[in-house]
Parts: C-alpha cells; structure tokens; sequence
C-alpha cells in the first residue's frame, strides 16, 4: 500500500519514548485506580453515592468535549441524549408483562448496550441539521431537542412512565450478578459489598472505558480529522477526510456517551422520571451543566472533561453533604442560599473566570504544571537525544 | 528540463476547454492546458485573471459549468472533493489552513488520512492493528517534516511557527498524501526574499526528489520564471498563452494583460 520512498530516509524517526515521565505517569494511574477501588472500603454510602454522579457527569462531558471540543459542533441537546439512553435502557430491559409500559425483557447488559446504539442513532439522525449550522446556531438547533425530549418524555408514558410516576428500571445486572442488595452476600476487609459499593464499581469501569475509548480516539486518526473538521473544512476535505460524515460521526459518538451517561442517570436515581418543565434531571439546566464542564475543563481535553465533570456535577452534592456540619445553608424553597444554589454561583464564576484568563481551562494549567517538571520543552528534546 | 527521475505512475492532468461563469459573469473562458508529468507547471496572470478559480475547478471546489478536467483516465470533473486525495492529488493552501493549536507532526499525519483505515472504536480501543499503522505513517510523517526542514519543531504548535515553516508545514501535509500531481496555491504569497527563495528552493527540490507533477498558481514572476517548466497564463478568464518561460515572457499578449497597453487596438 505504501507508494515508494523517495523522500530521503532520514535517522530512525519516531522512537518508542521509556523516559523516566513515563514511568511516573503508569504509576500515579496505578495508584489512581487503586485509590478509587478502594474508596468504598472507607467511605459512606452518601458520599459513594456523590461520587457515582459525578462520574456520570465525567461520561458525558467526555462525549461533548468530543463532539464540541474536538469536532467543533456546539451542542445543547446532551440532556436529550442522557433521556434517550435512559429511556431505551428501561424500555429495553423492563419486564414484558407490564400493562401500564411497554418492556422489552432484555438481559440488563445488552439493555445497556442496546441503550447507548439507540443513542447513537438518534444522534445521527440529528446529523443533517449539524451538518448544515455551525456555532451559536447549532447550539440553538439541538436546543430544540431538549424541548423535544420534554414533549415525547411527557407524551409516550407507555415509554417512560408519564411524569407523575415515572417508572422503575431494572436492576442491573452482568451474568446473573445483581448490582442491588440482593444476590451474593460479599464481603470485604469486614465492609459489606451491597448497591452502593457494587454500582460504583459499575460506574468506574464504564467511566474508564469512556475515557480509554475518548483518549484513544482523540490521539489517533478519528480525532485528527475532527479537529481538521473543526480547524478548515476546505483543507480537511483536500486531505481526503468527508466532513459530512465526520460531522456525523463525531455527532454519534457524543450521543453515544451521553446515552451512557442517562443509563448512569437512570441507575442512579432508580427510577426514570421525564422532566414536567424543562429545568430537571433531562432539562436545559443539565445540558449547560455539560458545557460548563467541558469549558470549565478545557474544550477538547478529555482529562478536562472529567475534572470539570468533578467540579460541577460534585459540588453540589458535596455542599450538601458537608450542609449538616456547616449549617449555613438554608432550607431548600425557603429563598436562602442552597447547596444547589452556591455551587452554581460557584461554577458559574469558574466559566467566567475560565474564559476570561485562561480559555483552554484546567487542561491548559495542568500542562502547564506539567511542563514545569518537564527537563525541556518537548520540541526540542528529540533533535537534541538524536 | 523535465525531471531526473520520472516515475512511472505519473499522469497528466488535462484541463479541457473548461468554463466556469458565475451567472453572467465568466470567470473561466474556454481555458484549456496540460500539466506534463513530471513537470513544474505555473498558472499565473494578473489580479482576477481566474487563476484561483481554475485551481478551484481542478481541486473540485468548484463544479465548472462546461468542459472537463481529467487526471490520467479518471474524470476529475464531478467527484466529490475529498477522493481528489485517494486519488494522489496533494493541495497545499495560499493562507496555510493548518490547526493551529495542534502539533506540526498532528498536521502533517492529516495527510495520511487517505491512506490509513480506522473509525472510532478500533482507534479507541488502539487496537494492535491501528496502533503499528499509526507507528508506521509517524515515522514517514516525520521524514516528510525533515525533507522540509522542520525537524526541529516537530512537536510545537503550529501557532508558534515562523509564517515561513507554517508554509513549508502546509506543503508537508500535502506531501504526506504521497501527491503524484502536488497543487500549490500561492507558496511565496507573504513571504519576504529570503523566504521565497527557499521555498523555490523546496519546490525545485521536491520535483527533483520525488519526480511528482507540480501545478502551482503564484503572482511572483521571479520564482515563477526560475523554476517552472512551462507556463499558462491567464487573463480576464481566459488563457492568452502557454508556453515555456521565455517565450510566454517575449510574448506581447502576456507583456500587455501585466503592464497594460496604451492603444486599443493592440
């Protein structure tokens, strides 16, 4: 496939890089990993339970940073997409014999799977409109997806439950294992393994796929013609990437992750309950939190998503936790200042901050840490170790 | 002065009576020329002479109202511009239309997107088979960026360039696509003397390192006349000679459209 070399070979070019940075960073993964396998070990359910929404967040801020980010599409519609996921994992894996909802009966783990293929769809079928707008007016076209999911979330009770009782999803479940109270009694270092702790170790294997997946994708051949996609069109097409279908798949892709992320949701909470206004659980409020995090992050970085995904989506749920220590917050609807509420002052200062002083978010001061216990910069150490 | 090493999977690029109007407006008129393989071949002629349109036509940017343009046996006309690069046709831009923030060998590895498969997952999950072909198309990004001098700034952004190495970044990621036919719109375009006559350096070079065809549209009559092999020029869309560069210099035709005639009648 490879036409003749003609252009002169130079010195064994790209050199698999054992640098001692390397090493650290394998370690500090490892450690990483080890730290959050080990948390529930130490840790209460209610924090878990934190911890397990914000690594709902972190899989769908992975998803728009791509699409937003990499690809360059504004997108608004991300708490369409979690509803479509969480819609189609109940449906998928709810029992048949139901009168009031339909259910198909599947196995929770081809539900899960099934959920995120029907996200993608929907999110390809939205492709010829974003491949048609660009910017601040493709933020507004996909908004209208979020009013969409209000109507059908509200209109196909038979799907989703109707918004005054919602519906309960099936327990997931992988192999005939339950990731509920029941099942095997597990016990480890004396800490009972029940819901919180075994959801959690659902929630960080799906996180770190996304990431792995995300990471991946974004350092090979997809992500580069993304960001040509998003950089020039005229130059990406002379290049030989289809900018129609690259606009689409990145379009997929993040429907995908944000599928995933409304199964998380639906998981989560334990029940599926459409929005009755458009502020809520699928709401605008949700898709700006997603934007929010991926700026505050760092558009495209996937790291950034992730540690964006922290600040915003654990925030909240750490204030509120920490509230009963602090007690000086008041009561929610009593027109004091609530958890909720401060922390969205708080990530709403961030955003202003963010796009003010540094515009490529955390991601760009991390690399910029990161530079500091770099020898040299990189440009230039490989002419001079070669 | 045709190339040294003239390649055998070379093939000429035939434009052939094409037309391109714009309404009433007839941006090309009746231009027909061929690139000869192996050559340096310059599309020149003054401000709105349809020089860009024409590269426009052949890169399939433009569809061309009449006429056809052909590259070997396969009719250019009516493809959809991105199979130009499959088909061994490399563009390098007049404004450098590079990601800025990401890294001259991130650039430069665009252009091997053509010739390498992989959709998101298998990218995603670095499957062993994508992750060697990534090895292998780095590696001979990389010695592209050396031929042209940009060894040093491998890893640094774009953005953080001399407008002269973006230009010769821009013409890398060209050549990455493994071009037999290499478009090049304006290359000197901006730059000062030094920097053109390194880039008529470059491109004389390339031409005689790989033996590829050269279709470059310039306005700098000196790096024109040092390098190309023969010349088209054009004016007011329509082609008023063709020749080598002496003889379309000598030509009175071409003398007039560029310095422009005080009779009528001439």
């Amino acid at each position: 496939m490879e036409t003749t070399t003609l252009i002169p070979t130079g010195p064994p070019a790209t050199r698999p890089r054992r640098s001692p940075a390397r090493l650290v960073r394998a370690a500090a993964w490892i450690a990483l990993a080890v730290l959050l396998a080990a948390l529930p070990l130490y840790i209460d359910t209610a924090w878990l339970k934190a911890g397990q929404y914000m690594m709902i967040g972190a899989v769908g801020a992975i998803g728009l940073t791509l699409l937003t980010g990499q690809a360059g599409q504004l997108s608004l519609a991300h708490a369409f997409f979690l509803l479509v996921g969480a819609t189609a994992y109940t449906v998928l894996a709810g029992p048949t014999d139901e009168e009031r909802v339909i259910g198909l009966g599947l196995d929770p783990g081809l539900a899960l799977m099934g959920a995120v293929l029907i996200s993608a769809l929907v999110g390809l079928a939205f492709a010829p409109v974003a491949g048609r707008l660009r910017g601040i007016y493709l933020g507004v076209a996909s908004l209208s997806l979020v009013f969409l999911g209000l109507y059908f979330g509200q209109s196909l009770d038979s799907l989703t439950g109707g918004t005054s009782t919602g519906r309960t999803p099936a327990t997931f479940e992988l192999f005939g294992f339950p990731f509920s109270n029941g099942g095997p009694e597990i016990e480890v270092l004396g800490v009972p393994i029940r819901q919180a702790e075994r959801i959690w170790y659902l929630f960080l294997v799906l996180t770190a796929i996304a990431f792995v997946l995300a990471r991946g994708a974004v350092r090979g051949r997809v992500g580069r013609s993304w960001r040509a996609v998003r950089d020039n069109e005229a130059a990406a097409t002379a290049m030989g990437v289809g900018v129609a279908r690259a606009k689409a798949g990145a379009f997929a892709v993040s429907s995908a992750f944000a599928g995933l992320a409304g199964v998380m949701t639906v998981l989560w909470f334990d029940i599926l309950k459409p929005d009755e206004s458009e502020y809520g659980t699928y709401g605008i409020n949700v898709s700006i939190a997603f934007l929010a995090m991926v700026i505050i992050g760092g558009l495209g970085s996937v790291p950034g998503a992730v540690v964006g995904a922290l600040i915003v989506n654990g925030l909240p749920q750490a204030l509120t936790l920490f509230s009963g220590d602090l007690g000086w917050f008041g009561e929610t609807g009593g027109g004091g200042l609530t958890p909720i509420l401060v922390s969205s002052f708080i990530y709403g200062a961030a955003i202003v901050v963010v796009v003010l002083f540094e515009p490529g978010g955390l991601a760009a001061i991390g690399r910029r840490l990161t530079g500091l216990f770099r020898a040299r910069p990189r440009e230039i150490t490989r002419e001079e170790t070669s | 002065m045709s190339a040294p090493t003239l390649r055998e999977d070379l093939v000429e690029l035939q434009v052939d009576s094409v037309t391109l109007a714009f309404g009433g407006l007839r941006a090309l008129d009746d231009v027909s020329f061929t690139v000869e393989p192996g050559t340096v071949h310059a599309l020149i002629g003054p401000n709105g002479a349809g020089k860009s349109s024409c590269f426009n036509v052949i890169s399939g940017v433009y569809r061309a109202t009449s006429g056809r343009v052909r590259f070997g046996d396969t009719e250019l006309t009516g493809q959809r511009p991105h199979r130009l690069a499959k088909l061994g046709i490399g563009r390098a831009f007049q404004n450098t239309a590079l990601s800025p923030h990401s890294t001259v060998l991130d650039n430069v590895m665009l252009g091997r997107h053509a010739l390498t498969t992989g959709g998101f997952l298998s990218c995603g999950l670095r499957l062993p088979w994508t992750v060697r072909q990534e090895r292998r198309h780095t590696e001979r990004a990389v010695e592209i960026c050396e031929f042209l001098g940009l060894g040093k700034v491998l890893h640094a952004p774009v953005a953080a360039l001399s407008y002269g190495a973006a230009k010769r970044t821009d013409v890398a990621r060209a050549l990455a696509i493994e071009p037999t036919l290499l478009l090049l719109d304006e290359p000197a375009a901006g730059m000062n003397a030094v920097e053109t006559a390194e880039m008529a350096a470059t491109i004389r070079d390339l031409r005689d390192a790989l033996g590829i065809s050269i279709l470059l549209v310039e306005h700098d009559m000196n790096l024109v006349m040092g390098i190309a092999d023969r010349v088209t020029v054009l004016d007011f869309g329509k082609r008023i000679a063709d020749g080598t560069p002496s003889e379309v210099q000598a030509d009175p035709e071409v003398v007039k459209a560029y310095l422009g005639s005080g009779s009528e009648d001439a």
